[in-house]
């Protein structure tokens, strides 16, 4: 399978069974084993986050996560799987930054506590030191091919850095002077995730957006893609969440949110408008405050939005 | 060996990041202290929004355990806005609320526990794994081997139920406050009966004679990592119009005295927390994290129950409601949660079958809360979850969260008193030095730690207690 091909793949508009992303990758990818051994050696850090991003990723299908182990990335470091512990997880990891400089994929779940020194979140101890997220994604980062965030928060803050922020989130990319690829969703869909892991191993760094993000699966908003779109055009607007007309006046920010949940879908079943509720815009990067209250239409949450500034600025 | 402190960091294999730092004398632990080293905040967080955005905001507490927050966030909604809940929504909020324990449970059991007693194949993510204990035969540990690989479509489909339902998982969007959004329609019943039907069929077939496996080969696990008899659940499974039936009861069980659970005999402390502040500036809610401080060292706080440390989970739920005889030690924990996951895969066909196909969402959602403070409890996939909240004209004043690892991973308290975790630990002899982590991550991995929802947080002072007693 060649580049355009791939691409095209992860954009078709289509959620049957044959159109599915998911087939493309796998196909691709033992295309691409036949004539190269090589695998994307991946150290995945994990920050300031709720682990969603890792529960996410365990949900792919073609490939399913033992064929992504298999065929796709080393995972050389991970909290969450490796069967390495305690000091010995901390080796591993020594060894990678020495013997795998600037060949290794850094992913990156969580946002990066800035405040007391990054003391909010302490991922390693020893008897000498605390390495804190900050530390460790700035030694990592340094030494990495590729820095890629899973999540919003790892992408932009999001919930870890939502108002009033007491622990100082930032995007990994505040902390790194380099480019970051970012796969934003709170959580992210696998496929994103997946897609982008099969991207940089066959065919290196894809087109991302002014944002960061790649084109493929960020490039159109939920509303110009919307199964509900008909209604929103019509002004045939829901009454209730549970109902099947347009969720814009639920709170559905669809209309400024860039990814393809539409024909995407979760886990190949649904979405959230689908669930007849509103898209609540988790892969923004004003993820969650830009998109709560999460009920309230979006032009009176931008009201109430400037509201509140305006009364910050009265105090 | 003699008097040694060792850290143990990073311990590995669960949800969030945890170090653990135990004394060693003569070969045996003499002090551990569990050390939660990640802090979110979403008291703050949660802190002056609208109050129905929190089903969505407190599943981003937990990624592996979402929908607990959620469902215990709608139950809070629903007291405090007067919902009806009708029964069928009951049926299909447990439906979805199964599927994510099931998800939970069979993730933790092979992905988490199993490379604790298997030799898994030297390459990533599985190299170093340094298992000197391993007494599997050559032929049962491949097997295991090939289940934990199996076990990956059995995780992935429980949380394709939760999404056929929830419209995504993690973080599901149709359980909310009224009821739930999606309309059980006759193909998504029948979607998730087959779904059902081949997780059913790994779990009974496939995981059960495996951890019965383990727990026969290392049977001296019945009898290491043993915590006092201290049992907390808040009960599960809720029914009726305003969800007051549980078809799991909660109680409190201390030694042999089973009790209904008064959640005015909860309090917090946080001595060896990093927080400052006075008992009446909790109550008052001004509380604020101190990462500097020298004393302490954990984002969990001392949480007790009637001034003592209880432990809470799968096996607390299953002993209080008589559905599982044993002690509580670590292989206790582990079979008690594979039993459980096998409970809830039967009780999810009878809800399954006893659910009316509609194409209709059962869901009405009151406009007007009747009230302004509220505590919601359940039982999540660890144990006790509590949510509660005081509000004005719908705006958050306050809102706390107690999950079910600050009760098992709960520091000491001010005299010394070990949280349950700590507890399951000292006293328990390391024979071979190069044992000690795969000895402690076995104990410490059979409560399920979920650091991520450990360490945002959070006291229920406020709303609960009009005095915090320390």
């Amino acid at each position: 399978m060649n580049k355009e091909e791939f691409i095209q793949g992860c954009q078709r508009l289509r959620n049957t069974q044959d159109y599915r992303l998911s087939k493309h990758i796998l196909s691709g990818i033992k295309g691409y084993r036949v004539k190269s051994d090589s695998k994307l050696p991946v150290l995945w850090l994990e920050t300031s986050d709720s682990g969603d991003n890792n529960i996410s990723f365990m949900n792919t299908t073609y490939p399913y996560l033992g064929q992504v182990f298999e065929d796709m990335i080393d995972l050389l470091y991970s909290n969450t799987f490796m069967a390495a512990q305690g000091k010995h997880a901390l080796d591993i990891l020594k060894r990678i930054t020495r013997y795998q400089k600037g060949e290794f994929v850094l992913v990156v779940e969580g946002a990066i506590p800035t405040k007391a020194n990054g003391l909010y979140n302490i991922v390693i101890e020893t008897q000498r030191e605390r390495i804190t997220a900050l530390e460790a994604v700035k030694w990592l980062g340094g030494l990495a091919k590729y820095v890629v965030t899973i999540g919003t928060c790892a992408s932009f803050g999001g919930p870890s850095a939502a108002k009033p922020n007491i622990t100082g989130g930032v995007a990994v990319s505040e902390v790194l002077d380099r480019e970051v690829i970012k796969v934003s969703g709170c959580p992210v869909n696998a496929e994103w995730f997946v897609g982008t892991l099969a991207h940089l191993l066959m065919y290196g760094k894809p087109e991302l957006d002014e944002l960061g993000r790649p084109t493929s699966f960020y490039g159109y908003t939920i509303h110009r893609h919307c199964q509900r779109r008909s209604y929103f055009d019509r002004g045939n607007f829901a009454q209730a969440l549970g109902d099947i007309e347009c969720m814009f006046s639920q709170g559905c920010v669809g209309p400024k949110t860039y990814a393809d949940c539409p024909y995407r879908q979760w886990i190949n079943e649904n979405w959230p408008i689908e669930a007849n509720t509103p898209c609540i815009g988790c892969t923004n990067p004003d993820f969650p405050d830009g998109s709560s209250p999460f009920f309230t239409p979006l032009p009176e949450k931008r009201q109430e939005d400037n509201k509140k500034r305006e009364g910050q600025k009265d105090e | 060996m003699s008097r040694k402190k060792i850290i143990f960091s990073p311990v590995t294999r669960l949800s969030g990041i945890l170090s653990v730092k135990v004394t060693i004398d003569d070969n045996r632990v003499v002090d551990a202290d569990a050390s939660s080293t990640m802090f979110r905040g979403f008291e703050w967080i949660m802190k002056d929004r609208q109050i129905t955005d929190a089903v969505y905001m407190t599943q981003r507490v937990c990624g592996i355990c979402s929908l607990a927050h959620g469902a215990t966030g709608s139950y809070l909604l629903d007291e405090l806005y007067g919902n009806q809940i009708s029964e069928n929504a009951q049926y299909l909020r447990n439906i979805m609320y199964g599927a994510d324990f099931l998800q939970n449970h069979i993730r933790q059991i092979y992905f988490f526990s199993l490379p604790d007693y298997v030799k898994m194949p030297n390459q990533p993510p599985f190299h170093g794994q340094n298992l000197l204990d391993a007494r599997l035969s050559p032929r049962d540990n491949q097997r295991l081997v090939d289940n934990y690989f199996k076990s990956i479509k059995a995780g992935q489909q429980s949380h394709q139920i939760l999404a056929l339902f929830g419209g995504k998982a993690p973080h599901q969007h149709s359980f909310v406050h009224g009821g739930v959004a999606v309309a059980p329609t006759v193909d998504k019943i029948n979607t998730a009966l087959a779904l059902l039907a081949q997780v059913k069929e790994f779990v009974s077939e496939t995981m059960l004679p495996d951890v019965k496996l383990i727990s026969r080969v290392y049977s001296d696990y019945f009898k290491i990592g043993v915590t006092p008899r201290r049992l907390l659940s808040f009960g599960l499974w809720r029914f009726g119009e305003n969800n007051e039936k549980y078809l799991w009861k909660g109680r409190a069980l201390n030694g042999n005295r089973l009790t209904e659970v008064d959640i005015n005999l909860i309090n917090e402390g946080i001595v060896n927390s990093w927080f400052e502040g006075e008992a009446d500036n909790i109550y008052n809610g001004k509380l604020e994290p101190e990462p500097l401080k020298e004393s302490a060292y954990s984002w969990v706080k001392t949480v007790k129950y009637q001034g003592e440390q209880f432990e809470t989970g799968p096996l607390a739920r299953l002993i209080i409601n008589r559905l599982y005889k044993g002690g509580t030690s670590t292989m206790d924990r582990i079979m008690a949660r594979a039993i459980e996951t096998l409970l809830i895969t039967e009780l999810m066909e009878e809800w399954l079958s006893k659910l009316k196909p509609s194409n209709k969402a059962p869901i009405i959602q009151n406009k007007v809360p009747i009230k302004e403070q509220v505590i919601a409890t359940t039982d999540a996939m660890r144990g006790g979850l509590l949510h509660s909240t005081k509000i004005r004209d719908e705006e958050v004043l306050k809102y706390n969260i107690i999950t079910p690892t600050v009760w098992n991973f709960s520091p000491k308290d001010d005299y010394g008193n070990l949280g349950p975790v700590e507890n399951a630990m000292v006293g328990t002899e390391i024979p071979y030095p190069g044992d000690l982590y795969t000895i402690l991550g076995r104990i410490i991995r059979s409560f399920d730690p979920c650091m991520s929802c450990a360490t945002h947080v959070l006291d229920v002072a406020g709303n609960i207690k009009d005095k915090v007693v320390f």
